[in-house]
């Protein structure tokens, strides 16, 4: 059975990949904006919304400032996913 | 259409012409994928990509454009600029820092100022309007709030008015769909959803000279209310509007700054067969082709209807079709359902030529440029050449079923404007006296009999408040006949007759054929050496060759004689349309003093030697009208 935790992973990391036009990148739980240059307050927005259409979820206020690690991010996708 | 996914992988395609160098062509190819509707993401890339080859990309036009918001815009300005560059603006953009739009209009040593911003945005949204009263208020009270809501932006434009001279477009209020009251909200006039009504009504009212509504209302109802006002992003980041609606915003905004600039298109081209109705007349026959009854045959009479309000409001129309001439006219003079007459399109191509050829022709007897074209044909292929061969041409993709058709064509917003003048309503006529014109020329064999005969009377005046409207639409839509490239709002064009040193001249033609309406427009200044500088000076090409040039050089020598002047100095600077007057100092008998990498000066000796001309324009001024009346 394939795991489905990293079968999102695989997902969020195309994601990322598009969104920061980096084909480098490899996303890990503990990856913080500090890891990814490019991750500032602006690029966040673009990633909150582009991670709302890859998953068709939809993060209340509060989560969209709260997403400080890819960890957190798939923690709240699986939430939204098996719902 | 490809979807968002198909878009990705063409963006990819883009990168790679980006990578080897090709910044035009993949410009272009930016321009051909992108659309207004296309979502927040999509917006972001073509964003970003525009920002790496902005540089590398010869023919924009530099615009500086202040942007005052109580909201956040960073992402919104970026998206903005690639709109703009559509427009053919190289867009440098000052933002103020957040929630300090009044520190700036106010304080005159504010950067706001030091920028120097020649079109000022106020973004504002429903939330910084303070009109909130509790139910039940009198109309007193609401009337009194309406009104210090508006005066409070007509203060501000006024403050940065008197300090600045760019033209200003307002926000108007974004209606909510929250209602405290649900359907009855619409019924007092306390109610919430109708004080913003009246607000939007009454800052149209407030308007001046010099500024512009962007419609933020009917954005927010075309995109869809209920999402528009996407609150998560206001609460995390003060975004005040959905990001997805991102492009129709920008895309809107950037039309109305370049109708602002002069960019609008003039001229509708229409192709007959499976456009304007169903069917190929030469095999259909006219009481086959589809016009009137059915589905299709409506559609088709609602969409000539929607081309006659277009001419209607100013915009010339033109046929190209592939026919037979006789043919193709029959359905205009025959068909009971034809809502478009002979007489509404100026310029009548129905032949076997290819399209482009067409285009190209119609557009030199208009003499207008090409980029002022738009191209409506059914057919791809047709579409296809034009485009290539012409790429400056607007060619909308049309869809296959006629009832999108009007959809097709405003969804592009090619027409907005920021004024309508009595010039506007009778353009076409206009246009089609001088092609009468043209006609009656040929009986003649020497010019001079033939402008003899045209008994033609101009009225000269100082620039007034009655025709600031034409006169700044004459300027800043001019591109053939314009020596100095000026463009001025009204704001600036109205304060011209409070400067001493300055001198602002009007003209409007009359001929045998009938008006031709205000035709030309210059601004002097006298400078401290006793010249007289030519500011500006533009000139409508459907009066070139008539004399028209001579007798207003004639006009600015007897002013400079009169200001006891001793010379009159005129510039040419050439851009890659007004090639046509790069030498119209030198046929005026100007002497060419100075050439500055193609930027010509010249200069006028007054004496009793300077030349007059033209004898046959009679000159007739506002006030020897009034005492004939």
């Amino acid at each position: 059975m394939i795991d489905a935790r990293s079968e999102l992973k695989e997902r969020l990391n195309k994601v990322f990949r598009d969104v920061f036009d980096d084909d480098s990148i490899e996303v890990v739980d503990a990856m913080t904006a500090k890891d990814i240059p490019e991750w500032d307050s602006l690029m966040h927005v673009i990633l909150v919304v582009a991670v709302e259409k890859e998953f068709k979820i939809r993060l209340n206020a509060a989560e969209v400032g709260q997403l400080k690690n890819v960890g957190e991010m798939l923690n709240l996708i699986e939430k939204y996913s098996s719902r | 259409m490809m979807d968002t996914t198909q878009k990705k992988e063409a963006l990819k395609g883009i990168k790679q012409k980006m990578v080897v160098g090709h910044h035009q062509e993949a410009f272009d190819s930016l321009v051909t994928l992108s659309n207004p509707d296309d979502d927040f993401i999509l917006q972001t890339k073509y964003a970003s990509f525009y920002n790496s080859i902005a540089g590398h990309l010869l023919v924009l036009k530099k615009i500086r454009v202040a942007i005052l918001a109580s909201s956040t815009t960073t992402h919104f300005i970026d998206v903005l600029k690639f709109w703009l560059a559509q427009e053919g603006f190289s867009a440098e953009i000052y933002e103020s820092e957040y929630s300090t739009v009044h520190q700036s209009i106010l304080d005159p040593q504010s950067q706001l100022y030091a920028f120097n911003p020649d079109i000022v945005f106020f973004f504002s949204s429903y939330r910084d309007i303070k009109c909130d009263l509790p139910p039940g208020s009198s109309e007193m009270q609401v009337e009194n709030t309406i009104h210090a809501a508006v005066n409070e932006c007509v203060s501000l434009w006024q403050v940065l008015r008197q300090k600045s001279n760019a033209h200003i477009i307002q926000c108007n209020a974004d209606l909510p769909y929250l209602r405290i009251f649900g359907n009855y909200e619409t019924t007092p006039v306390w109610g919430q959803t109708n004080i913003l009504r009246q607000y939007n009504l009454n800052l149209a009212k407030a308007l001046e000279p010099g500024v512009s509504i962007l419609d933020l209302d009917f954005l927010a109802s075309i995109y869809g209310r209920r999402k528009w006002h996407d609150s998560r992003f206001w609460y995390h980041s003060k975004h005040a509007f959905a990001l997805d609606a991102i492009g129709l915003v920008a895309h809107e905004l950037a039309k109305t700054m370049g109708a602002i600039k002069g960019t609008a298109k003039k001229c509708l081209v229409l192709d007959l067969d499976n456009t304007l109705w169903g069917g190929v007349i030469a095999d259909d026959g006219l009481d086959g082709i589809l016009l009137g009854s059915g589905a299709d045959g409506e559609a088709f009479v609602d969409f000539q209807r929607y081309v006659l309000k277009l001419k209607e409001r100013g915009i010339i129309l033109a046929v190209c079709s592939k026919n037979e001439e006789e043919t193709a006219k029959e359905v205009f003079l025959k068909h009971p359902d034809m809502v478009l007459k002979l007489e509404d399109i100026v310029i009548f191509k129905a032949n076997w030529k290819d399209k482009a050829s067409n285009i190209k022709e119609i557009a030199e007897v208009l003499n207008i440029g090409l980029d002022a074209i738009v191209f409506i044909d059914d057919n791809p292929v047709e579409r296809e050449l034009v485009k290539s061969n012409l790429p400056v041409v607007s060619v909308p993709e049309m869809p296959v079923d006629p009832s999108g058709y009007i959809d097709a064509v405003t969804s592009c917003s090619f027409f907005e404007t920021v004024s309508f003048s009595d010039e506007d309503s009778i353009r076409s006529h206009y246009y089609r006296s001088n092609i009468e014109r043209a006609e009656f020329q040929n009986q003649f064999t020497d010019l001079s009999g033939y402008l003899k005969s045209l008994e033609m009377e101009m009225i000269v005046d100082a620039f007034d408040e009655f025709h600031l409207p034409r006169i700044a639409q004459l300027i800043n839509k001019s591109n053939q006949f314009h020596l100095t490239t000026t463009r001025y709002s009204e704001g600036e064009i109205a304060s011209i007759q409070n400067n001493k040193d300055q001198k602002g001249l009007y003209f409007k033609l009359k001929d045998r054929f009938g008006d031709n309406g205000l035709i030309s427009a210059v601004i002097l200044h006298k400078q401290s050496d006793a010249s007289l500088y030519i500011d500006t000076w533009v000139m409508s090409c459907r009066v070139l060759s008539r004399g028209v040039e001579e007798f207003i050089c004639t006009e600015i020598i007897s002013l400079a004689k009169e200001q006891k002047c001793l010379k009159v100095i005129g510039k040419y600077i050439p851009t890659a349309k007004n090639k046509l007057v790069a030498e119209l100092y030198g046929r005026l008998n100007f002497k060419m003093v100075k050439n500055e990498e193609g930027i010509t000066h010249w200069e006028l000796l007054l004496n009793k030697d300077t030349p007059s001309f033209n004898p046959y324009i009679k000159k007739i001024t506002n006030s020897t009208m009034t005492s004939e009346v």
